[in-house]
């Protein structure tokens, strides 16, 4: 074969539109009629504009939008359709994950948990490595909460609207004093986990373990003595549980546990169900039980089958 | 216009610009890459200014990469090459140094526009409107230069090189327009996944139709030449030139296997990521039989050093990207920092190397006189063949760990403490990388301006 001039460069440009024609073209074709998914709705001014504030700073090379059916992380909850892109543009999917995907983010969280972490992430989440976002103004972090809120749209919008409903109640009972929010708090527990206590007793081993955890997940709002004066509190309302009220107030293993588990939605108090298995969520539990609240029914009755490990 | 009556007196302006753009812009664009590497482990570091946050500063560090550290470097070897082989000189030197001050400035804006968050959000088509069409426009200059001097030249036949490099400008030109959706200047982006298929159609080629065949014209250009030896094989050239126009281009799909995009278009691409065993392995063992016997020869010319190991990086590279589109291989390699170790031995250990070798072989061709340190370049080769090394290793070894946790059910969050380790020495080799480059401009600036003898 010769090589002249124009068959170099006529013959690959002919190739590279034979390529784009297969490999553009006609997959843009292909995806054109692509239906909306049940969730897809248009987004609010707000939320354009933290759009517009999310892609100026990057957010994307660290955070996907693309749930996968072997994603177990948040947003894992939806495994993400061709329709739910439709009005993303660009469509940030991004290739990188060192945050989680926040495909599905909105209403995880109320408004002021977001308030604290856009100011500076490790004040809600220690091990964070995010850029604190407290050079940008005030306004520009409430579009961006705006927008982050509604990342899911539809479904977002309901879990929005969940955490508003609690946040309500939640402030009400706040507002009502130490032992009425006391009681509120343990009233909305389920029976069962309210009357169980810790099956586990206290070790020094289990109380190490119990401290990592706390300082991994726990501090940035509950404080480093468990009085709810983390540097998260400045931002949140109802501000984070100061620990030591709860002595003598019907407090329980199980309580702690299920609050850990399930959160508190309407609070800042996220639910841990999926970052911590359940001998982290029982040490952690425990250690707020003995340093902080001066109480633990760890490893009281009723007592089961002796555990072969405690 | 004193300048270009300056510049009849010196020889090779144009190549020359090119060789000090690469150099000084390799040094500022691993500099970003230390620094984002740095507030990976110090979060708070930089959070005082808001310009240098994370997320501005990752897509500078990659374009300057790519478009001011290595496609420049190679940029200039091409632009003293091709006349070479044509036996003729480059169809105007003006024209030269004109695209090399517009694609300083288009970096420069870059730079500046990122970091002041102006931004399409788009993996390696972040830049803003203006600076596509810039981009665009020099590398069509570019191309015009190229071209015009084919059309003059004294030598009929054309070497392989000057293929890759016709193709890989013009090519580029092309699929840069089409994946910066040049004709949306708002939004630089097609909607939803439509948008996802053509960005990573441009994001593959930028390797594909880029960084790649200029790669591999420079080597086919200096690895015979060091070795005193003819090409093996010019049927090999034809394969794995054409191979590569026609594997390389379609295969992008592969970064979007998980996602929802028309399963025929992920099988073609699975299928022909495995393909592209047959360019490489084409281009490959054209050069490394043209080099049997004789890596005595490579190994006493710095510039083929670096070229001859860009090659061993070329095939630990391609294996392992034809693996990665296996979705098997996907399901725990994707969205961690086993890429990002993918992409800096492609980027930085094959073309990154090709080009500062490329740089060490013509410059002193160009200039009549010895690299001013081999010692200071041998430090360099060091450097950065040991920094890049390590990145795939600890890369690699940190991204097993998050795709193996997430797999059994762990969560980002908790994997981050994990890597950690791994993140401090990555930022320690980032540092080599950056002394290399620092130590590349010194050499540089020594070669071109300190008239003294070399020393050894």
């Amino acid at each position: 074969m010769k090589m002249t001039p124009l068959a170099v460069v006529v013959g690959s440009l002919l190739i590279l539109g034979a390529v784009v024609f297969v490999a553009v073209i006609l997959p843009t074709a292909d995806t054109s009629n692509t239906p909306a998914s049940d969730i897809l709705r248009p987004r609010t001014p707000a939320e354009n504009q933290g759009r517009a504030l999310y892609i100026a700073n990057g957010c994307v090379f660290c955070h996907s939008q693309s749930i996968r059916n072997i994603d177990w992380d948040l947003g894992a909850k939806r495994i993400a359709r061709a329709g739910d892109y439709l009005m993303d543009r660009p469509i940030l999917l991004g290739s990188e994950r060192t945050g989680p995907d926040l495909s599905q983010e909105g209403g995880e969280h109320p408004d002021d948990w977001h308030t604290a972490h856009f100011k500076n992430p490790r004040i809600t989440r220690p091990l964070s490595i995010m850029p604190a976002f407290a050079f940008l103004d005030q306004g520009s972090r409430n579009s961006l909460i705006r927008y982050v809120q509604g990342l899911g749209l539809k479904d977002a919008d309901l879990r929005m609207k969940r955490q508003t409903y609690w946040k309500k109640e939640s402030v009400r009972a706040y507002e009502a004093g130490p032992e009425a929010n006391i009681r509120w708090l343990h009233d909305m527990v389920p029976e069962g986990w309210r009357k169980l206590p810790n099956p586990y007793p206290t070790t020094a081993a289990g109380l190490a373990r119990g401290h990592k955890i706390y300082q991994d997940f726990c501090l940035g709002c509950h404080g480093p003595i468990g009085d709810g004066m983390g540097p998260a509190q400045a931002d949140l309302y109802p501000p984070p549980l100061n620990f030591t009220i709860l002595k003598g107030r019907g407090i329980t293993g199980g309580i702690l546990y299920y609050q850990i588990m399930n959160g508190i939605t309407g609070t800042a108090m996220p639910y841990f169900k999926r970052e911590l298995e359940s001998e982290k969520i029982w040490d952690v539990g425990d250690f707020a039980a003995v340093y902080f609240i001066n109480q633990s029914d760890a490893g009281g009755d009723p007592a089961g089958i002796d555990a072969a490990y405690e | 216009m004193v300048i270009f009556r300056k510049l009849d007196t010196i020889s090779y302006p144009t190549a020359l610009g090119f060789a000090l753009t690469s150099a000084v812009w390799m040094a500022i664009a691993t500099f970003t890459g230390l620094l984002g590497a740095t507030e990976l482990i110090a979060p708070d570091l930089t959070s005082a200014w808001g310009w240098l946050e994370f997320g501005r500063i990752r897509p500078i560090h990659v374009n300057l990469v790519i478009f001011g550290f290595v496609g420049p470097g190679l940029f200039s070897a091409a632009v003293y090459i091709l006349p070479r082989l044509l036996r003729t000189s480059l169809y105007s030197e003006r024209l030269g140094v004109l695209t090399v001050s517009a694609w300083n400035i288009t970096l420069l804006a870059a730079t500046v526009s990122l970091s002041l968050g102006y931004s399409q959000g788009r993996e390696y088509a972040e830049m803003v409107w203006p600076i596509d069409v810039l981009i665009v426009v020099g590398l069509l200059l570019l191309f015009f230069n190229l071209v015009m001097t084919v059309r003059k030249r004294e030598e009929p036949v054309l070497y392989v090189s000057v293929w890759y490099m016709l193709a890989a400008v013009i090519l580029t030109a092309s699929t840069f327009a089409l994946g910066n959706v040049i004709w949306q200047p708002s939004t630089g982006a097609l909607a939803g996944i439509p948008d996802a298929i053509i960005l990573w159609f441009y994001g593959h080629n930028v390797f594909g139709l880029f960084l790649t065949p200029l790669s591999i014209g420079v080597a086919y250009y200096v690895i015979p030449r060091a070795c005193r030896a003819p090409l093996y094989s010019h049927t090999l050239s034809l394969i794995g030139f054409w191979a590569l126009i026609v594997v390389y281009t379609h295969i992008g799909t592969h970064h979007l296997l998980q996602v929802p995009v028309p399963t025929w278009l992920k099988v073609i691409a699975i299928v022909d990521s495995v393909a592209m065993v047959i360019p490489v392995m084409a281009f490959l063992i054209n050069i490394w039989y043209t080099v049997k016997g004789k890596l005595g020869e490579i190994h006493a010319d710095i510039g083929a050093r670096f070229i001859f190991s860009g090659t061993i990086m070329y095939f630990f590279v391609s294996i392992q990207g034809s693996m990665m589109a296996l979705p098997d291989v996907q399901r725990v390699t994707h969205f961690n920092n086993w890429v990002v170790g993918h992409a800096h031995i492609g980027v930085l250990g094959f073309s990154g190397m090709i080009a500062i070798g490329g740089l060490y072989h013509v410059l002193p061709l160009m200039l009549r006189r010895p690299v001013y340190s081999l010692f200071l370049a041998d430090l360099q080769y060091w450097l950065i063949l040991i920094g890049v090394s390590g990145f795939a290793v600890v890369l690699t070894i940190a991204g097993l760990i998050q795709g193996n946790a997430w797999l059994n059910g762990e969560t980002v969050y908790r994997v981050l403490s994990q890597i950690h380790v791994y993140y401090v020495i990555r930022a320690s080799l980032g540092l080599m990388i950056f002394t290399g480059a620092l130590i590349g401009v010194y050499n540089m600036v020594g070669t071109i301006w300190f008239r003294g003898e070399a020393s050894s």
